[in-house]
């Protein structure tokens, strides 16, 4: 079965920054692709050039893009509004800024439906309730009439994402979905996000920095590091046996209850994250590995292990060795 | 070991007015909330939104004067104290260093703004500021940056060297990491605990992560609504919770272990209103275990407050 | 693209700096008396216009004064006035908004009784009134209008300060100690400084106009010192004839608060851009 979302050599650049240095994602249907990293890894940047939403002054260069096997790299702005919202959709972090607060939330589902679809005003309605009842919101009919700043946090999230499902789409781009919720908010909302993957066989890109979300919603997770894929493999692999230093030290700074004990020191990664410049070879993380040598300052070739794949001099097997 | 500050029934009410001819809306933020931090301690305070752990924070630090109630450092109302003296003995450190340090001064002055305030001279300011941003691991040129020319980490540093340049006693952390990338978080939990064992601080950290809450505090308070409802020992908080929230709370935890799934939460969709705090046990509409006395009884005082938990071993 | 964005800033800055340079040396540098009259050179054309001289390069006007000189002072003055009233109004508006803001309850309350007291007060009827009873001068003109335009300066500084004051560090400036006054002064104002300057030449641009105004109705600056209001106010009789001796103080007063307003909006591009709004 070809992938949903396949995308090659992707790369996006601010000015001289290289925000993206190359990434391939590839996402079937029916499956949660998780790009995790810390702030400024070029996740966000990454989702945003996918869905073709990049900033101002962003510059996407080489890539492509293929959605459902036709390349939308280069689709004109009119027939890539069209499959936005339509076939192809997108949630954030803070729901505010894909809601309208000057309308209420049954003129901005109907909307949608009505442009997307031609729908008529009645069965919009119709649909943007049963939509409403699918992601758990209570009273539905009394929502459509109501403004998005009369809802709570977790309710305007649910809102959101009834929005971004009305048309059914085949790829669900989530931004840090849950980053703004409280904990008990934020495992209904990643149930939803499961149930409705497996009910619509969605194919789904999750951004977070959360390594726990990831654990426990991800099928298949990239570890971005500097703009680049550094890890990239089935979950319960990565976890297992994590085989980049990144993903490795990563793993090691979260405190689990009940893994580190209370009062002892977490491990860190020294140094912070470089910026990279068009242009910048070897591996991003050279200065704060452990394990690099002057061998890193050359370009790194990608390892493959059968679904596992990393960007490091070190063959698998390398935690043992040292 | 004696009480290094204490909250005695301490609460805080607020009278919000939505817009001009708004309703009158009556918040309870905190509600009646004694706790004891002995000297040296730990305690973690977790809570979601709006359960009123951030308003019990500037409680402490006497950025609020409570409504009820009084919060006692050594023995003495905080309140009644002058700020200097109060600055000597309590700092806080906040979430958002990108909010919480001045834009337009540079990092020395900032590290220097609690001596400054306490009428130390330049030259011994100059000094002591430079040796409390070593000790946080920054260097000496970076007193002459600006917050915006820092990382977040580093930033979150200046905000402690800040907090500790005084050498108070305790240090009130609200999120202290919240806002920080997880390897960095684990830098400034390390040098928390480094910094609390050679100043022999007693800490007091509200956070909404219990994983982090769990790492560092000694003994834990559960807030929910404005109330402690459940508190203890760390350990044995997290062992054995006995609040029916507590339990939720716990299993919302999300950690990093792959094949586990999303944990069920039977908690009810109820939103937290400290506007609207619900009759009897504040915590009914949510509860999954509620009996009818909820609705109408509110539960005894104690460490767990709840009906169903009669009584717990200390 | 960013040289498109910053046109206005530059443009302003040009215009603005040229007419301080004016300003200041200027007077010096012409070399007729803006107030001896001539009565024999009346109405002497601009030296581009048939019959124009170079010995009166912007002509002369209905006395025979040198319209160069008249202007060159004119700009001094108006400049003169704009600046002091801006100082004034800054004072009192920010004292009072950074008060509100920053205490809140009922000083706030106090303080928005006394901007909307002001906003009732018509500002030409006040000075008809103070004129009446003092008699116009230069300084009666700057501080009537320094005294009236203080209100955007008020409202600007209590929303900053409410916002700032809000800030973290504000908190821990008062957990460290400090006292109220440093919390204002070192915390609060340097962080809605660049509010202020935004303001500051907005309300300028106001106060030159006003002065104009002023002049024009002949409640300003009192002849024979020209004010660029009062050069238009003196041309009015003759625009039909000698359209020129309208033209040239119009002009100018028209390119010197259109560029005090691009310096203005080009400032709060600047500084917005750095502090996020």
């Amino acid at each position: 079965m070809s992938p949903v979302l396949e995308v090659r050599d992707l790369r996006v650049r601010f000015g001289s920054m290289a925000a993206v240095r190359g990434i391939d994602l590839a996402i079937e249907r029916g499956q949660t692709h998780c790009l995790v990293g810390e702030s400024g890894c070029g996740k966000s940047v990454s989702a945003l050039a996918v869905m073709r939403l990049l900033p101002r002054g962003a510059k996407r260069e080489a890539g492509a893009i293929r959605f459902a096997g036709e390349d939308i790299a280069r689709l004109p702005e009119r027939a890539m509004r069209r499959l936005r919202g339509d076939r192809m959709a997108m949630i954030f972090q803070e729901p505010m800024t894909s809601l309208n607060p000057a309308y209420t939330i049954g003129s901005q589902m109907t909307e949608v439906l009505r442009a997307h679809r031609g729908m008529g005003r009645a069965a919009a309605v119709e649909r943007a309730e049963a939509m409403l009842t699918r992601v758990g919101v209570s009273a539905p009919g009394m929502r459509l009439g109501q403004y998005p700043h009369q809802l709570s946090g977790g309710l305007r999230q649910r809102v959101m994402i009834a929005t971004a499902l009305l048309c059914e789409p085949d790829l669900l781009v989530a931004d840090e979905p849950t980053t703004a919720l409280d904990v008990t908010v934020q495992v209904g909302i990643l149930k939803l996000l499961a149930d409705l993957k497996r009910d619509l066989g969605l194919a789904m890109l999750l951004i977070t920095h959360d390594l726990g979300v990831v654990a426990r919603i991800a099928d298949v997770v990239s570890v971005m590091y500097a703009g680049e894929i550094v890890e990239h493999a089935p979950v319960g692999q990565l976890f297992a046996e994590p085989l980049h230093p990144y993903t490795r030290g990563l793993l090691r700074a979260i405190p689990v209850p009940g893994k580190v004990r209370r009062g002892e020191k977490l491990a860190t990664i020294p140094g912070i994250v470089p910026r990279t410049e068009v242009g910048f070879r070897g591996c991003a993380f050279r200065d704060r590995c452990e394990f690099a040598t002057q061998e890193c300052a050359e370009p790194v070739a990608e390892r493959v292990e059968g679904a596992h794949h990393w960007r490091c001099r070190l063959a698998s097997g390398w935690l043992e060795a040292a | 070991m004696s009480a290094a500050i204490e909250a005695n029934g301490v609460s805080a009410v607020f009278n919000q007015r939505a817009g001009t001819f708004g309703v009158r809306r009556r918040v309870v933020a905190v509600d009646d909330v004694s706790l004891t931090v002995p000297e040296g301690m730990a305690l973690g305070i977790v809570g979601e939104s709006g359960c009123g752990k951030s308003t019990f924070a500037r409680l402490l630090l006497g950025l609020l004067a409570p409504s009820g109630g009084d919060v006692r450092v050594g023995g003495q109302v905080l309140q009644a104290m002058d700020r200097q003296a109060r600055a000597r003995l309590i700092q806080p450190v906040f979430q958002d260093p990108a909010s919480s340090l001045n834009p337009r001064r540079r990092v020395g002055e900032i590290v220097a703004l609690p001596l400054r305030a306490a009428g130390v001279a330049r030259s011994e300011r100059r000094e002591r500021a430079l040796s409390m941003l070593s000790r946080v691991g920054l260097t000496p040129e970076m007193a002459t940056r600006y917050p915006g020319q820092l990382s977040g980490g580093q930033r979150q540093r200046v905000a402690i060297a800040r907090a500790l340049v005084l050498e108070p006693r305790i240090l009130i952390c609200d999120e202290p990491t919240s806002a920080l990338d997880v390897s960095v978080q684990a830098q400034i939990l390390n040098l928390l605990a480094e910094l609390r064992a050679s100043f022999n601080l007693t800490l007091v950290m509200i956070s909404h992560n219990l994983a982090v809450v769990e790492h560092v505090a000694d003994e834990i308070a559960i807030m929910y609504l404005g109330r402690v409802v459940e508190r203890g020992a760390a350990e044995s908080v997290f062992a054995a919770p006995h609040h029916p929230y507590t339990k939720a709370l716990l299993a919302s935890v999300l950690t990093p272990e792959p094949g586990l799934g999303l944990p069920d939460l039977p908690l009810g969709e109820a939103v937290p209103d400290p506007a609207n705090i619900p009759a009897g046990c504040r915590f009914h509409p949510r509860c999954p275990v509620a009996i009818p006395r909820c609705a109408t009884e509110a539960p005894a005082r104690g460490d767990v407050e709840c009906h169903l938990v009669q009584s717990v071993p200390t | 693209m960013r040289t498109v964005r910053r046109l206005p800033l530059v443009l302003g800055m040009v215009v603005v700096g040229f007419a301080v340079l004016v300003a200041i040396f200027g007077p010096a540098l012409v070399a007729h008396d803006a107030f001896t009259q001539n009565l024999a050179h009346r109405f002497v054309p601009p030296e581009w216009l048939a019959g124009g001289s170079p010995a009166h390069p912007f002509g002369t006007d209905q006395l025979g004064r040198d319209y160069l000189a008249r202007l060159v002072l004119g700009v001094r003055i108006s400049l003169m006035i704009g600046l002091t009233a801006v100082v004034l109004s800054g004072l009192i508006g920010t004292t009072l908004g950074v008060l509100g803001g920053y205490f809140g309850g009922w000083v706030d309350a106090v303080v928005m009784f006394i901007v909307s007291c002001r906003l009732a007060i018509p500002i030409i009827l006040v000075a008809l009134t103070v004129v009446f009873l003092v008699g116009s001068s230069l300084t009666v003109v700057m501080l009537t209008i320094g005294l009236l335009l203080w209100e955007r300066f008020a409202v600007v500084s209590r929303s900053a300060t409410r916002q700032v004051a809000s800030r973290d560090y504000v908190a821990a400036a008062w957990c460290a100690g400090c006292s109220r006054r440093w919390i204002v002064l070192g915390e609060i104002l340097p962080n809605i400084v660049h509010h202020l300057i935004v303001v500051a030449t907005v309300d300028m641009a106001i106060a030159i106009l006003l002065a104009a105004a002023l002049s024009f109705l002949g409640l300003g600056v009192p002849p024979p010192m020209p004010d660029l209001g009062l050069m238009i106010a003196e041309a009015k009789d003759y625009m039909f004839f000698k359209p020129w001796v309208i033209e040239i103080p119009g002009l100018a007063l028209f390119a010197l608060v259109l560029g005090i307003n691009l310096l203005g909006d080009g400032l709060r591009d600047l500084l917005g851009g750095e502090s996020g709004g």
